[in-house]
């Protein structure tokens, strides 16, 4: 199935759960990320249980960088 | 992993490319980036990576991580000092018109800060008997933010019921805020009993060598940032979720405030959090046993140490503390002429303004750490002007109670 991950089409397995997504992305410091799941936020503790559907679109997001507060609105 | 492991090696994997044991010490103010777009998507939070050490840095992220492996939490921020965490996370949380509702038992920098330094700025401090959950119940109002507390009150050692309080605050939708700075984890994960947010001054045990200056915010991952009181994090609720906290603290308020910890700080209480539970153990049987013996001797008037059978708070920390009681104590001399005969009298107890070292450590709270309280506010946080307050080191028990007693033949 094809996933919109920060905008960009991705191939990824069927039925991959956020957690799975995390690891085969290689997402880097996967206990800093914050993810958007078709424009809503999801918890942290339902990564391993979220299934991923064809089509859904995610965004990884960090708060690492100190990025001003407009980059948070 | 339990705790005793956790705290070797918990959140930290050897170097990749050097294979080192340790995190190792990355004194870099700046990082630089491949490219403008690099740089731009760490800023807009697109991809992880360090910009500026105020911020973020390796050196810092490797001890965030542990102790928020430690404390079972989602994430943590360093600051410069136990104070610069409370005085951060409180900015982050309450704004002129609000209130915080605080144990009356508290660390003088604390009570300083609640009752003067933040009044200023018209943040109202409501502060209640510690350990009475009605009187937080009713002090609790529309505007309130914060419900405070800390582990065992400082100096007074008395034990608030945290998942009574924890409770209260659950049922009106307010954060509850721990400082564990004289418990640690390895005596009590706050979140386990229902803590939002806890806080520590890693100076004390958590370095334990008193050798470098900390602090901590860890978010425990419980809060639900979208409720009605703290709308001015919705916005970062919005885009982070569950990390709301955090990431309105790491993009503004502790970007702004600036209260970081240096790198080297952070790499020498990373180093030293390896030993904490070898060391807590022996802190706490130390106190427990000088407790005992302080008690039973004619000389002292007065000993508050949640260890002992009659400290009211015996039963509550008996049940939060996972059989241990910390290794600060207080006791009475019958005055402030008694205390300053006693501190003179010691020989190789430290007299200084500390706790959770190594050493043995003695002060007189009401003539120091408290000397800028009013007799009123100085009988709120416990503290008389007979008062001796020790922090117990790790040496042998019997040098300490050799050097006790030295202090207490020196009475008049």
């Amino acid at each position: 199935m094809e996933l919109q991950i920060n905008g960009e089409g991705v191939e990824v397995g069927d039925a991959i759960s956020v957690s799975e997504l995390l690891k085969v992305q290689e997402v880097k410091m996967p206990d800093m990320v914050s993810v958007e799941l078709n424009g809503g936020i999801i918890q942290r503790d339902t990564f391993d249980t979220t299934v991923l559907a064809d089509g859904d679109k995610i965004e990884f997001m960090y708060f690492m960088g100190g990025g001003s507060r407009r980059s948070a609105d | 992993m339990k705790i005793d492991t956790k705290v070797i090696h918990g959140a930290y994997k050897p170097d990749g490319e050097t294979g080192a044991t340790v995190a190792p010490l990355v004194m870099s103010t700046s990082f630089t980036h491949e490219s403008a777009e690099d740089i731009e998507a760490v800023f807009n939070g697109r991809a992880p990576g360090y910009v500026y050490s105020r911020i973020s840095n390796p050196t810092i992220m490797a001890w965030e991580r542990r102790l928020t492996e430690l404390e079972g939490g989602m994430a943590t921020i360093a600051c410069a000092s136990g104070m610069a965490a409370i005085s951060t996370s409180i900015l982050a949380l309450a704004g002129a018109g609000d209130e915080i509702v605080s144990g009356n038992s508290l660390f003088g920098g604390t009570y300083s800060l609640f009752a003067h330094t933040l009044a200023r700025y018209g943040i109202k401090t409501v502060f209640v008997e510690s350990t009475d959950v009605s009187a937080y119940a009713k002090a609790i109002t529309d505007k309130t933010k914060v419900i405070f507390v800390e582990t065992i009150g400082n100096p007074k050692m008395d034990v608030p019921d945290l998942a009574a309080i924890a409770t209260l605050a659950k049922e009106n939708g307010i954060v509850f805020v721990v400082d564990s700075t004289v418990t640690t984890p390895i005596m009590v994960r706050p979140k386990e009993f229902g803590a939002d947010i806890v806080v520590h001054s890693s100076s004390k045990f958590i370095n334990g060598h008193g050798n470098a200056l900390g602090g901590a915010i860890v978010d425990c991952g419980t809060f639900d940032w979208s409720g009605d009181r703290y709308e001015h994090l919705h916005d970062y609720h919005a885009k982070a979720g569950s990390f709301a906290f955090m990431a309105a603290l790491r993009n503004q308020y502790f970007r702004d405030i600036g209260a970081c910890i240096s790198p080297f700080n952070a790499f020498l209480t990373n180093m030293s959090v390896e030993s904490l539970a070898v060391r807590m153990e022996r802190h706490c049987d130390n106190a427990l046993e000088l407790a005992g013996r302080l008690d039973s001797d004619k000389r002292v008037e007065q000993v508050r140490y949640p260890g002992l059978a009659g400290h009211p708070g015996n039963k509550v920390a008996e049940a939060q503390f996972d059989g241990m009681y910390g290794a600060v104590l207080g006791f009475r001399l019958g005055s402030k002429e008694r205390c300053f005969q006693f501190i003179n009298g010691l020989n190789r107890v430290q007299n200084l303004a500390n706790l959770g070292d190594a050493k043995t450590l003695v002060i007189h709270p009401a003539s120091t750490i408290c000397h800028d309280l009013s007799e009123a506010e100085r009988q709120a946080v416990g503290v008389t002007d007979d008062l001796v307050r020790m922090s117990v080191g790790i040496e042998n028990i019997e040098d300490i109670w050799e050097d006790v007693n030295n202090g207490l033949d020196s009475l008049k």
